[in-house]
């Protein structure tokens, strides 16, 4: 054998494990979620061609249409919501934990447990909290006097979701604070303490050179929570179920989707046709916006 | 410098703070040793005693050691498949100059935007043609799968900085292949093997997305999935609830207070540069 | 040959003695966890008549059931005796053939059933029974016996009765009832529970005929009613969800709850001291007709696919006599659909009695066969109601309009 052979085969031996994992539980299963769109299904068996019927039904086809278009806006909401609520909280907490201040390390060990637990426990353990009658969270509204702000939180549109979303951002907002502050941690102090002489206050020193010079740890935030947020599943599978009740309030696409393609107990029938079709859409969603957003940064870039 | 009343304020706003994230935390443990009547009736106070009749009902009644196995082993074996395959193709990638080697790289970190989640009704249909529905080593590969990327992207950029002498020298020396990456590669990479392992680790010991639809038994279900069952069944009694929910958490909060310091590194690996 | 036939013999002998011990062992899968123990000595008794076939009890968590089932069937693979749903659960299975076609021939029993409880295991397009019914299910209202002497109330008749009562137990500081809207078939059952009472007999067959729709005025009154039971419901009852309202029932919080029957054994094993009672939806008027909604719960069926058929059918022509009737009520507190069973449990009694004037549990037993089907519509068309955020007239069409994606007589 050739030493260039040799090597070669090295090289293939090396590699061979993970593209082999990868292409049969990522790739391929990827590519046909594409192609099990285009069928009509009966159970787990593909009983004919659909063409785009499964898209149209999903697209244009009250009621069909109507919980798409419906679970999307939420999965909007979700986005902004989070990227507010949890992301801005998160960059002013890292400012405060990059002083330097006494306990900041139990500070940053407290933040962040939460991100280490599951989120079945933490949906169900705030879902015991936000129980109308028995829930912590009315028994403390109560008992400091503001009855009237106790809420069926979970049941009633205005509420719900705005309450999913501040669950979510308890047990997320670790992640983008530590990300912060490690991206505040490496602007050099010269630069800070130089605009401080020349008399910057904390806001202005915050808004003109903190926040500029943290934008890639930004990218990566608001990346990571576009993904998220239209991959949520969990929590509101655990808190309000499948169904996105009260009347599809909390319904995302994530419930959307596995609802159509397992069915519920309780109402409705199984299907893997429109189930790959919604797959399809929203993969393609999140794919066409990440890669404008690549290209967007990759020309500002440029422009720096 | 801060000035003395702004340390303060932000002391004060860092302090309500981890109260807030720290309190419900204590309840649920608090409340792991009431009966459902103190809960209701006096959800603040202390349990009237710590007896352990919650945490028995839990070890007595239900498969919590099973699904407590089964995490262990689901996340261990796809955590070990995927770090030795991943290393692998890494560490090609990373030492050697081939055609398609940037091909392969982007092909890899194309995975880290990939939303499996959406895949999962084909997932579903070509397991059960490998005859893995049901069936734990299904879960393990689909999670080797899903962490390959980052572990792929961690280890390539951490064997890119080995620096070239220590390869050359060991060829120089006759050493093959296969010993330079066993004997010098792997023990410098330990670090980032550990990264890569946390970073993945996590992720995975939560998941309750894949086994809800793979896992099917009762035996071979993992923690998070075996809680929804286990939530069900007791969900008049919230003091066995409570208690669950502080056994579920438990394992992982006391490996996170020992090591916070890898924990975080790990998990915002490839979030935060350096 | 007296060698060979001695050596046939003791073959024959060996074989026989070590048939129990080598017999088929049939898998029987449920989605009834709670049931194990029951199904246990269910087994055991259909063991006395069959001592050769060993059958081996597998429960699965109900919301995934269904998906684990026809994973496994689908694969050719699957468990010999399988519990299946009723209607549109039992087509999803039938349709692909699954299950194997159960005839008179094959099980005489099928005649122990009626004509419309078989109909619930029917498949619709080829007529066929596919499934052994084991069990109705009645949506009615409980009542704590208990809480309705001590505060004076009688259980009522009709609806303003029902007002009165819930106003009397308020004033003393009684929750009236437990039912909230945050779990969405909870909507379901409400609707059940109430509707058919004031809606009357006649809607129920006219819908069914093609010449009524949810749109008719019975029907949207009878949902108007409904809402008149908001301030009788726990505060907050939006946010309530199924354990919350279980509990308030079981902990004597809480007089009255709409549910199906299925809850009674449960409630019963969670507070043994609990004194529940049974009655219709309150008539509209007073004497008119008082009507609970009924559906068969599911039944027994055949993979098609067994290896062990002979064996499989004597196990479901077993489920379909009365001797297991009478065990099956007895064990789980069930109501057993099969002719000449005695019922000893004197609620389930009542409970029985009441079935004798029902209507169908009519989303489930109609519209449940394709998407979007009328329970998903009336859950969420109920929930909005409630919340006061729909009108009953709305929900009415808002159902219609989605059943007629399928329906021929719902369309213009």
């Amino acid at each position: 054998m050739s030493p260039r052979l040799r090597r070669s085969l090295w090289i293939a031996l090396l590699l061979t494990p993970a593209l082999l994992l990868i292409v049969a539980f990522v790739t391929l299963p990827i590519l046909s979620a594409f192609v099990y769109a285009f069928y009509k299904w009966q159970g787990l068996a593909r009983v004919g061609f659909a063409g785009f019927d499964n898209f149209r039904l999903i697209l244009f086809q009250p009621p069909f249409s109507t919980w798409t278009y419906n679970a999307f806006f939420h999965n909007v909401i979700v986005f902004v919501a989070l990227m507010v609520v949890q992301n801005g909280t998160a960059f002013f907490l890292a400012w405060m934990l990059s002083k330097g201040l006494r306990l900041h390390r139990f500070h940053q060990v407290s933040l962040f447990l939460p991100v280490i637990l599951s989120t079945v426990i933490i949906g169900f353990l705030w879902k015991l909290f936000l129980n109308p009658l028995f829930g912590l969270v009315n028994r403390t509204l109560i008992a400091i006097g503001l009855d009237s702000w106790a809420q069926p939180w979970l049941g009633q549109p205005s509420t719900a979701l705005a309450s999913l979303i501040v669950v979510n951002a308890w047990h997320w907002v670790g992640f983008p604070t530590l990300v912060y502050l490690a991206a505040m941690q490496r602007i050099p102090r010269e630069i800070l303490e130089s605009a401080e002489i020349d008399g910057a206050g904390e806001w202005t020193r915050l808004r003109r050179i903190v926040w500029p010079l943290v934008a890639p740890a930004t990218t990566i935030v608001v990346m990571l929570t576009f993904i998220g947020s239209f991959n949520w599943f969990e929590l509101p599978y655990i808190m309000s179920g499948l169904e996105g009740p009260p009347f599809h309030s909390t319904d995302v696409l994530g419930l959307y989707f596995y609802r159509t393609a397992f069915g519920t107990v309780s109402a409705g029938l199984q299907d893997f046709g429109r189930g790959s079709a919604l797959a399809v859409l929203i993969f393609l969603f999140i794919l066409g916006i990440s890669a404008w957003w690549v290209r967007l940064l990759r020309r500002r870039e440029i422009d720096l | 410098m801060l000035k003395p009343w702004q340390a303060a304020l932000y002391q004060a706003l860092l302090l309500m703070t981890t109260l807030v994230m720290l309190y419900p935390v204590v309840v649920m443990v608090l409340s792991a040793f009431k009966s459902t009547g103190e809960i209701y009736d006096s959800p603040f106070a202390l349990p009237d005693s710590f007896a352990l009749k919650n945490l028995a009902t839990i070890w007595r009644e239900t498969r919590f050691l099973a699904y407590l196995g089964n995490s262990l082993l689901v996340t261990a074996s796809s955590i070990a498949l995927m770090l030795a395959s991943g290393t692998l193709a890494a560490y090609a990638i990373a030492r050697y100059a081939f055609r398609g080697n940037e091909a392969i790289f982007l092909f890899f970190l194309a995975g880290l935007m990939v939303p499996l989640k959406l895949a999962v009704i084909p997932l579903f249909i070509e397991l059960r043609a490998l005859g893995l529905i049901d069936n734990r080593l299904g879960l393990v590969l689909v999670y080797a799968a899903m962490g390959l990327p980052s572990t792929v992207f961690i280890m390539t950029g951490f064997l890119r900085t080995i620096p070239a002498e220590l390869e050359e020298a060991a060829r120089i020396d006759g050493a093959s292949e296969g010993r330079i990456l066993l004997r010098i590669m792997l023990p410098l990479s330990r670090p980032a093997l550990v990264i890569a392992g946390i970073h993945n680790a996590v992720p995975i010991w939560n998941d309750f997305f894949f086994p809800l639809v793979l896992i099917q038994s009762d035996h071979a279900k993992t923690l998070p999935q075996g809680l929804t069952v286990f939530m069900g069944e007791y969900s008049t009694d919230w003091g066995v609830l409570f208690a669950g929910l502080t056994l579920s958490a438990l394992p992982l909060t006391l490996i996170y207070i020992a090591l916070s310091r890898q924990f975080i590194a790990g998990l915002t690996s490839g979030a935060v540069k350096g | 040959m007296n060698k060979l036939s001695r050596l046939g013999a003791a073959l024959a002998l060996a074989v026989s003695a070590a048939a129990p011990a080598f017999a088929a062992e049939l898998t029987f899968w449920s989605w009834r966890q709670e049931d194990r123990a029951a199904y246990q000595e269910i087994i055991a008794d259909f063991n006395k008549l069959h001592p050769d076939v060993k059958i081996k009890f597998e429960a699965f968590e109900p919301t995934s059931y269904n998906t684990i089932l026809s994973t496994a069937l689908a694969g050719g693979k699957g468990p010999d005796l399988i519990q299946a749903r009723a209607y549109g659960g039992l087509e999803a299975f039938a349709k692909p053939g699954y299950f194997l076609a159960l005839d008179k021939a094959t099980v005489p029993e099928l005649d122990n059933f009626a004509p419309d409880v078989l109909a619930a295991e029917t498949m619709r397009e080829d007529g066929k029974v596919y499934a052994v019914p084991f069990a109705t299910q009645t949506v009615l209202i409980l009542y704590n016996k208990e809480i309705f002497q001590k505060n004076g109330v009688n259980p009522p008749e009709n609806w303003d009765d029902m007002i009165a009562a819930a106003k009397a137990l308020k004033a003393k500081g009684v929750m009236p009832f437990a039912n909230g809207t945050a779990t969405a078939w909870q909507n379901e059952i409400l609707m059940g529970a109430f509707t058919p009472s004031i809606y009357g007999p006649a809607f129920n067959s006219d819908l069914v005929a093609g010449k009524a729709t949810f749109e008719d005025k019975r029907f949207v009154d009878a949902l108007g009613k409904l809402v008149e039971l908001k301030e009788h419901l726990p505060q907050g009852f939006t946010g309530v969800d199924y354990p919350t309202m279980q509990q308030l029932f079981i902990s004597g919080r809480a007089a009255m709850i709409a549910a199906g029957s299925f809850e009674i054994a449960n409630f019963r094993k969670q507070n043994p001291k609990l004194e529940i009672g049974v009655i219709p939806g309150p008539a509209a008027a007073k004497g008119g007709p008082r009507l609970v909604s009924l559906f068969v719960d599911g039944g027994y069926a055949i993979n098609a696919k067994t290896e062990h058929k002979a064996d499989a059918i004597k196990f479901i022509r077993y489920v379909a006599t009365p001797r297991f009737g009478e065990l099956f009520s007895a064990r789980l507190g069930n109501i057993s659909p099969i002719k000449g069973v005695k019922i000893e449990d004197g609620l389930l009694a009542d409970v029985a009695k009441l079935n004798a004037s029902s209507a169908p549990y009519v989303m489930l037993v109609n519209f449940r066969y394709q998407e979007p089907t009328g329970s998903m519509l009336i859950q969420s068309g109920v929930q909005k109601m409630m919340a006061g955020q729909a009108t009953p007239a709305e929900v009415g069409s808002e159902v219609t309009k989605g059943i007629a994606a399928y329906h021929k007589p719902f369309q213009k």
